[in-house]
């Protein structure tokens, strides 16, 4: 395998692991979420702390999930001349799509948020309400860590569109086996 | 310099064609237009710095917890074959009637419809099971494949929904903004429960139609739907009762915990969801379908349905931001001011050009590009919220069903047997386009079809 195949291969890898390992939030928000409704309604406690660890676990789980959405190709996409096009018209129109459209994005929310994301974690800045999270400073942090993450698979979309284009064989990203669109 | 906008957006609906993700697309045209314009000093640049806040916003939106909690739920209950056990008890319990087996078809539809509320899925597992089945007992392939995509996408119109929750986020921040456009400082919200209540009379309407049509068809063309023999339905099952309760008692069960609790106000959206997403982990669990690997495999669709939802809303809101600051709002007001036929006429165009949008658009696009940008003018003008939000998706449903770039037209010939002619799917959908439209109609005449329950419920 040359270094190119190589590269694509570990950035691949990265964000299906990454991917794998976010999934569990999904568990663990029913989980809260049942456990929220069961104190509510059987014991009549209401927490605001779990309320928003609730918010946190559901805003880690898309913003650290959008890579992974994106390694898997299930950005939606409208197709209805995107998959009548070649081997090459698909490369051509991921190339040039990631370069303009994606990296330029991530750039953006990468640049207009730093100030925003240090200023919250030099105060320490914590819940506006009483009795909540003291850790909105993380919550924040989400909004660097999905451009970066999304930047490292761009850049592997990227990659992977120049192979297709130089090598007729280079496959499509592989959509996880058997497990299929959920939606719609 | 008001082309610059209605320029952005005929921009953008050129690149979406072309195939890149839709998220993207949307966000990277804004930049790319916003970037002209700070170069050419027709945009302010500093508009950009509301992006910080724009996204906390989005991470922070408590109610949108409800759509990964409603994935869950749908991708557990399809793995645990919740609709095939459905579809073969219903299907042996209705065939001895007249058109017995569409019926069957309907009825399961309306119930998946209210408990995974997954289009898609509904209607290729329809067509997988029992499209071959209707085929072969001399149903018209015309009339099997249209009912089928039509059932599919009651998903979409029956509560719980996805489509409604987002629908609702959308509406509820429009109305509040068209109120105080109006001067209106005690504002009054709608929620997604609204909703919720809203969408539950006109989509049991919709199934009702759709029942009378499927028996008024079999008792004049008998030979198109023809009353089937239990027997010739897989007797291997055992006796029917077992069946028919084993097969409707999960989701129903299921249906009366989620619906029940949003519908008697006791619970959010987000708790029923939750509960609902729970209860559909122990009926797998129960049905001995829960493994590790289907766990993990729902886990992880949720995270990428979920991914795809909201990248579309980073995207979209990317996109109005810089609508916005083109002056695309008041763009979009005075081509309203425009508009013949005052209320009426603009609404009239909206529900146009949403039925129009819908052969390229997915709902979520639709609901975070388009709504934010008309609703708060058809809601100045003293629209009902809830109508609106009611009409909107009868609408976009009727669009997804609609030849040649139906989205459930595509997913039935994805699946159907080569034998069924696309032609025919197409013909066989209209019917059901007509009671679409019929249905879009009766709510225009008596907004009180979308509008009374809500109502009734407030006042207790």
């Amino acid at each position: 395998m040359d270094i190119a195949h190589r590269i694509l291969h570990r950035l691949d890898r990265f964000s299906l692991a990454f991917g794998h390992g976010v999934a569990w939030l999904a568990l663990a928000l029913v989980l809260l979420t049942s456990l929220i409704v069961l104190l509510r309604y059987a014991f009549d406690i209401g927490s605001i702390a779990l309320q928003e660890g609730q918010l946190y676990v559901h805003a880690s789980l898309f913003m650290l999930g959008i890579a992974y959405t994106l390694r898997c190709d299930e950005h939606v996409r409208v197709d209805i001349f995107y998959r009548r096009f070649s081997h090459n018209g698909r490369a051509w129109v991921d190339l040039l799509g990631t370069l303009l459209f994606l990296l330029p994005l991530c750039v953006l929310i990468l640049v207009t948020c730093f100030d925003y994301v240090v200023v919250s974690w030099q105060r320490q800045e914590g819940s506006a309400d009483a009795g909540g999270l003291p850790f909105v400073y993380v919550l924040k942090t989400l909004l660097l860590l999905m451009p970066t993450l999304l930047t490292v698979q761009a850049l592997a979309e990227a990659l992977r569109a120049l192979l297709k284009l130089r090598y007729p064989q280079e496959p499509d990203a592989d959509k996880p086996a058997g497990e299929g669109s959920a939606w719609n | 310099m008001e082309l610059i906008p209605l320029l952005m957006f005929a921009v953008v609906c050129a690149a979406l064609m072309v195939g890149y993700p839709v998220a993207f697309t949307l966000a990277g045209v804004a930049l790319l237009f916003a970037l002209i314009g700070m170069v050419s000093g027709t945009f302010d640049g500093n508009d950009l710095t509301f992006i910080p806040n724009r996204l906390f916003g989005i991470v922070g939106n408590t109610t949108l917890i409800a759509v990964p909690l409603f994935v869950f739920m749908g991708v557990m209950l399809e793995k645990s074959k919740v609709a095939e056990h459905l579809l073969t008890s219903m299907a042996r319990l209705m065939g001895p009637l007249p058109g017995g087996l569409g019926i069957a078809i309907i009825i399961v539809g309306a119930l998946l419809a209210a408990s995974t509320g997954i289009v898609g899925a509904t209607v290729v597992t329809m067509g997988l099971l029992a499209l071959p089945s209707m085929l072969k007992l001399g149903y018209k392939p015309e009339l099997a494949s249209g009912l089928i995509c039509a059932t599919g996408t009651l998903g979409q119109i029956i509560p719980p929904s996805i489509a409604l929750v987002l629908l609702g986020d959308v509406l509820s921040s429009s109305y509040q903004q068209a109120q105080l456009k109006m001067g209106l400082w005690s504002t009054t919200t709608i929620s997604v429960g609204d909703l919720f209540v809203g969408a539950l009379i006109p989509g049991l309407v919709l199934v009702a139609l759709y029942i009378i049509y499927m028996l008024a068809h079999a008792m004049i063309r008998p030979q198109d739907a023809p009353a089937v023999d239990r027997t010739a339905l897989g007797d291997e099952h055992g006796p029917l009762l077992p069946q028919v309760i084993t097969g409707l008692l999960p989701p129903l069960a299921l249906i009366l915990v989620v619906l029940g609790s949003i519908l008697t106000g006791t619970a959010t959206p987000t708790e029923a969801a939750g509960v609902g997403a729970f209860g559909a982990m122990l009926l797998a669990m129960i049905k001995r379908q829960l493994s590790l690997t289907t766990l993990q495999e729902v886990m992880r669709a949720t995270v990428r349905v979920t991914g795809m939802v909201f990248m579309i809303l980073i995207g979209a809101s990317v996109f109005s931001l810089v609508f916005r600051g083109f002056g695309g709002d008041d763009a979009v007001h005075q081509l309203f001011e425009h508009i013949p036929g005052g209320t009426f006429g603009a609404t009239l165009m909206v529900m146009a050009l949403i039925f129009l949008l819908g052969f390229i658009l997915d709902f979520i696009e639709i609901t975070f590009v388009v709504v934010p940008i008309v609703a708060p003018v058809l809601l100045a003008m003293g629209v009902d919220p809830i109508w609106l939000g009611v009409m909107i998706a009868v609408n976009l449903q009727t669009s997804f069903l609609t030849p040649p770039f139906g989205f459930a037209l595509f997913y039935l010939r994805g699946v159907a047997p080569e034998q069924v002619a696309t032609m025919q799917i197409y013909r066989g959908v209209v019917p059901f386009i007509l009671i679409q439209l019929l249905m879009l109609g009766v709510l225009a005449l008596w907004p009180a079809l979308a509008t009374w329950l809500p109502a009734q419920i407030y006042a207790q």
